[in-house]
Formats: C-alpha cells, sequence, structure tokens
C-alpha cells in the first residue's frame, strides 16, 4: 500500500510542481499570476488534440507548453504596456480561457465539458517496468514520466538559475529592488513578459501532464484548482524552490491519499479546503513574524 | 461647476462603455471567425435581453445579485482596500439565511424574512471582518487571504449541504427547500424578479449617499486616495480598513440572502456561478459609481439572461458569455490607448 501511495503522490505532485514552479520564477520577477489556472486547462486541452492528431506525446507536450507560453505573453501585456491590475487580470484571464475553451469544444467538437479524441498517445515511462521490483521505491520509479523528470530537473536547477544566472538575477532585481534593475538600465517590462511567458509555458506542461498521464482525454475540471494550489505552495514556500516543491509534494502526497481518507470518515470537501487554510495559516504566521521584527 | 460635472460624467460614462466595447468587438471577431454574422448576434441578444417587458424582467433579475455584489466590492476598492472574498461572503451570507428560512419553525410567518436577512449580513460581515482584521493589525495581504477565503467558504458550505444540513428528500448537494412564508415575494409573475432587486437599488443608493454625507464614507474615500494623508487628519487608516471589510461582506451577504430567499428557495453546491467575480467586473467598471454600477449590473444581467437563449436561437455556444465577461474584466483595468493619447496631448 506504500509503495502504491508513494507512486501516486509522484505522479499527482507534478502538474502542481511545474505550475508552482513556473509562478515561483514569475512572483520573483514581481508579478502575482492568478491566471495560473486558465493556461493549465489549455495546455490540457491542446495536448489532448495535438496528441489524438500526431500520436507523439511529445508534440502535445510542446504545444501545450508553446500554448501556455502565448497566453502568458499576451497576459503580461496587459500588466505591463497596458498598466492592468495584475490581479483583476489574472482573474478575467481564468474567465476568458474558461469560456474560450467552452466555446471551441461546442464550435469545433460539438461536446460540452468533455472532449474524447481517439488514439491519444498517453505520456510513456523513463525506466523500464523492471524497476518495479524494487522494493519500497519500485513503483514509483517505474510511474516516472519525462514531464515528472522535468519537474523535479527544475526544481534542483532553479536556485542555481535564480542566484548565479545573469538572467535569474536580473529578474531577481526586477523583483525585489526595481529602484536597482532601474539604475542597471534593465528593461524591468520585457523581463516580466519573459517570466510571464515562463510561468505560462510552465502551466502547459502541468496541463499536458494532467490530460496525457492516464485517462488521455479533456475535461473542463480537469485542472480542478490546481493553479490556486499551486499558487498556495508557492507563497508557503516562500518562493524558494526546494521548499515550494516540498510544499507541492505533501499536496500531491494529500491527493494521493485523499480516497483513503474519505473511507476512514473524512470528508472530501474539508480536505480538499486543507491547502487553502495552509496559505492562510503562513501568511498570517510570516507577517506576524515579520511585525513583530518591526516593532524589535 | 455644471460644467465639471459633466465632464466627469462623461468620462465615466466613457469609462464604462469603452471597455464593454472593446470586449464586444473582439467577441464580434471571434463571430465571424466561426462564420456567424455578429451584428445579427448582437441584435439577437439585445432583442431577447430589452425587447418586451417579460425579457427585461429576465434581465434585471439576473442582475439583481450582482447589485449586492458590486457594492460590495466597491465599498472596499474605493478604500484602497483589494479585497477578492465577495465571493465567499456571499456563499456564507446565502447559506446562513436559507438555514434560518428552513431551519426555524414556519409559524414565524414573515418575520423569518427579516431575522434570514440578518442572520446573512451578520455571517457576511464575520467572514470579511477576519481578513480586514487580519490587514488592519498584521498586514496580512488581503488579497491573497480573501482568495483563500472564497475556496473554504466553497468548501465549508460545500460540505454543510453535502452532510449536516443535506436534505433528506431532494438528493445531494442541496438544503432543504425554504418555508414558503420565507420568499421574497415575485415583483412580475411569472418572471422570476423579486423583491431581492429592490432592496438591491436600496443598498445602491445607501451606498451613494453613504460614500458622500456620512464621515464613516468620506474617510473611506479619503484612506483609499492617499493613505498616509488620511493618517495625518488623525483618520484611523486600520479602523477604516475593518470597517469597509464588515459593510462589504455583510452586503454580499446580504446579496446571498436574496439569491436564497427570491431566487433558488434553498442552497446548493451551484449556488453562486461567480457572482463575487462578475460584480468585481461591475464594479470597475462603474468606477464605484452607483449610477455606473447599476448600468453595469444589467449589462452584465443582460448577457446572462440573453446567453441562455442565443444558445437555442442560433449555433452560438453560451460560452460566449464568458469570452465577454473574462474580456470585460481584463480591459475594465487596462488603461486603454485613448485616455492616454489625450493626457499626452495636454502635456
Amino acid at each position: 500500500m506504500l509503495e502504491q501511495i508513494l507512486a501516486a503522490s509522484i505522479v499527482l505532485t507534478t502538474p502542481i510542481l511545474l505550475a508552482a514552479m513556473g509562478g515561483l520564477v514569475n512572483r520573483q520577477s514581481g508579478i502575482v499570476n492568478i491566471g495560473l489556472e486558465a493556461k493549465i486547462l489549455a495546455g490540457a486541452l491542446v495536448a489532448v488534440i495535438v496528441s489524438s492528431a500526431t500520436g507523439s506525446w511529445l508534440l502535445a507536450s510542446l504545444a501545450a507548453l508553446a500554448v501556455g507560453a502565448v497566453i502568458g505573453w499576451l497576459f503580461a501585456l496587459t500588466i505591463t504596456r497596458g498598466n492592468a491590475n495584475m490581479i483583476v487580470a489574472g482573474l478575467g484571464l481564468n474567465v476568458l480561457v474558461a469560456g474560450a475553451i467552452g466555446f471551441i469544444l461546442s464550435w469545433q467538437y460539438g461536446t460540452s465539458g468533455t472532449l474524447r479524441l481517439p488514439d491519444v498517445a498517453l505520456l510513456p515511462h523513463v525506466l523500464p517496468a523492471a524497476v518495479a521490483e524494487i522494493p519500497v521505491l519500485g513503483r514509483m520509479l517505474a510511474a516516472l514520466d519525462p514531464l515528472t523528470v522535468l519537474a523535479w530537473a527544475s526544481v534542483a536547477a532553479l536556485p542555481f538559475v535564480l542566484a548565479d544566472t545573469r538572467f535569474g538575477l536580473r529578474l531577481r532585481a526586477t523583483g525585489n529592488a526595481p529602484q536597482v534593475a532601474r539604475a542597471l538600465g534593465l528593461d524591468a517590462r520585457r523581463i516580466q513578459e519573459a517570466t510571464t511567458a515562463i510561468a505560462g509555458g510552465f502551466s502547459g506542461l502541468a496541463g499536458a501532464h494532467l490530460a496525457l498521464t492516464s485517462i488521455g482525454l479533456f475535461n473542463e475540471g480537469l485542472s480542478g484548482g490546481r493553479g490556486f494550489i499551486a499558487l498556495a505552495a508557492f507563497y508557503f514556500g516562500r518562493d524558494r524552490p526546494w521548499p515550494t516543491a516540498m510544499v507541492c509534494l505533501m499536496f500531491g502526497f494529500l491527493d494521493a491519499t485523499q480516497i483513503r481518507l474519505q473511507t476512514a470518515g473524512l470528508p472530501p470537501k474539508l480536505i480538499g479546503m486543507i491547502p487553502y487554510a495552509m496559505v492562510l495559516a503562513a501568511l498570517i504566521l510570516a507577517s506576524v513574524r515579520n511585525k513583530k521584527r518591526k516593532a524589535a | 461647476m455644471a460644467d465639471i460635472r459633466f465632464a466627469a460624467m462623461l468620462a465615466s460614462l466613457r469609462a464604462l462603455l469603452v471597455p464593454f466595447a472593446v470586449a464586444l468587438i473582439l467577441a464580434g471577431i471571434v463571430l465571424i471567425v466561426i462564420g456567424e454574422n455578429p451584428l445579427a448576434i448582437f441584435g439577437l441578444l439585445a432583442e431577447e435581453s430589452f425587447g418586451s417587458a417579460r425579457r427585461i424582467a429576465s434581465t434585471l433579475s439576473s442582475a439583481t445579485p450582482l447589485l449586492f455584489t458590486a457594492v460590495a466590492t466597491a465599498i472596499c476598492f474605493r478604500a484602497g482596500v483589494f479585497n477578492v472574498g465577495v465571493e465567499g461572503a456571499f456563499l456564507v451570507g446565502g447559506l446562513a439565511a436559507v438555514f434560518v428560512a428552513f431551519a426555524l419553525p414556519a409559524g414565524l410567518g414573515i418575520t423569518l424574512i427579516p431575522l434570514a436577512l440578518v442572520a446573512a449580513m451578520a455571517a457576511g460581515a464575520i467572514w470579511l471582518w477576519f481578513p480586514g482584521w487580519l490587514l488592519a493589525r498584521f498586514e496580512v495581504d488581503e488579497v491573497v487571504s480573501t482568495l483563500m477565503l472564497n475556496f473554504i467558504a466553497a468548501a465549508i458550505t460545500g460540505y454543510l449541504v453535502n452532510g449536516p444540513l443535506l436534505s433528506a428528500s431532494a438528493g445531494n448537494n442541496m438544503t432543504p427547500a425554504i418555508h414558503d412564508a420565507a420568499h421574497l415575494p415575485r415583483l412580475m409573475p411569472p418572471s422570476t424578479l423579486h423583491a431581492g432587486f429592490l432592496i438591491g437599488i436600496a443598498v445602491m443608493v445607501l451606498y451613494g449617499l453613504w460614500c458622500r454625507y456620512t464621515p464613516a464614507g468620506v474617510e473611506g474615500g479619503l484612506v483609499g486616495l492617499n493613505r498616509r494623508f488620511a493618517r495625518a487628519m488623525g483618520i484611523s487608516v486600520s479602523g477604516t480598513m475593518i470597517t469597509v471589510m464588515c459593510l462589504s461582506g455583510a452586503i454580499a451577504g446580504l446579496g446571498g440572502a436574496s439569491h436564497g430567499l427570491g431566487q433558488l428557495f434553498r442552497f446548493s453546491d451551484a449556488f453562486s456561478p461567480g457572482y463575487g467575480f462578475t460584480g468585481m467586473a461591475v464594479a470597475l467598471l462603474g468606477r464605484n459609481h452607483p449610477v455606473g454600477m447599476i448600468v453595469g449590473a444589467v449589462l452584465f444581467g443582460a448577457l446572462a439572461s440573453a446567453g441562455t437563449t442565443i444558445q437555442l436561437f442560433s449555433s452560438v455556444p453560451l460560452d460566449l458569455v464568458d469570452i465577454i465577461q473574462g474580456l470585460v474584466m481584463i480591459f475594465a483595468v487596462m488603461e486603454l490607448a485613448l485616455p492616454r493619447l489625450r493626457r499626452r496631448r495636454h502635456a
């Protein structure tokens, strides 16, 4: 049973983790991205369509990445060039994209809510099936797919990218010390547009993972608030890659054990509340601590 | 003086109509792409939402919840408090009102209505007092706290209507129906337009008077314009924040009560299809002004009520309404090129 839970946790963590890593980079550059949900959903739809048309999970993932990045970039323009409030624009984007997806489904495919297409290629497993024989970790290793590997690779790479590369330093300056960025002559708007596109691309991949892991179909409720849970994760992890990843893992574990918790008598609605309540708690703790430090 | 006021009115009218017009143009392009005639579709929309007394009533009925959620949003936005938690307070207030209206003895008759309204306002006010207090006391970012509280409100109410408050007869996801005596009267049967609409208009008017003629209302506006200046004038900024959050919650809760007692007569999982967020779009469109918000609420009400018929009479999917709403929200907060060009010419 432990093996099963481990494997399920890892798989269920991936979409949250991908979106959270993108959102984290975005927030480090000064943009709180409320529209991750929209890009996850768009990525999932595109992944299903492309996977069915080409039979290639790779092309499907790339298409999801591209669509997410383009939506993210357009979204960034409303903020950087149009001076839109990022929260309202993000909420508006979620409504707009959900509407656009519903529109496309009924106009192009004549369905509402769910899209089933033939021959959808699912994500392959990275390691040979034989690894499942390894005790405890075997099942988890066998379940690894390319996007999961990519997600964790990005967790490992991000601390370095943010701390030691030119791009990382510049984007952090843009978000944390705008006056420094200006003094350096950095174009803050370009940098924010780039990071929002990155957040969109990662969210698109998150959508591809949701759609192509086991079910191979698209549903309007597929993202299930994961964009907001990712937001919760990087708020809770204070925009640091490893702590954020650990929070994502915890949410993935929660997701994987949900069915078991339900049979143990916990109502599912209340389990679903936990990530949001945690963010609230973390937010309060952080602010209280800040306040005390200021007072001291 | 009259000139200035006229110019200001013109400016706010433009602020209201430009985002809506841009959104309609983009939606029109979408319609052309799928091979529909946008003018015909928009004509049908206008016809279906304003073409007869019955249709106007149905439009106003759809606009009713938005009147409340728009004021609830505006009262905070104008004080510079970025409350996005109206949706949650609407749910909490709606459930509180419905609970009072089915759980108390039916013998109370129409006194059930004021009891339910007060319960809803109290529940909503307490719900948003919490993030308001956190903001005033500990500077907890109100955007994230209220956003999270929306999910928590949806989870708690969802749990209650699937568990402890589940109706024994109606299957799942809903409470028992409220007592007949607690129904808000219908204004124009057979349409669903109910007395909640009048309450909503009254709330709008009171909000306008509050902003202009009460110390708390004026202080709220000053805090929104310039926090430091307000503090220097001796206004309690944290007190104002808590006040506007509580008022926002009470109004949103009242909106939930109106929806529960006037429209649905029970609380279910699908109680609000996002009235809190649409209300935010309305508040932004109307620039927190009562008249602007009434116009905005009616426009969105028209979209919602005509959207269903549009699907019956043409091949255009209902989701077009969501597309327009999302675009309006985005364009309402963007500085569109038009006003910016003008300012530059003046400089």
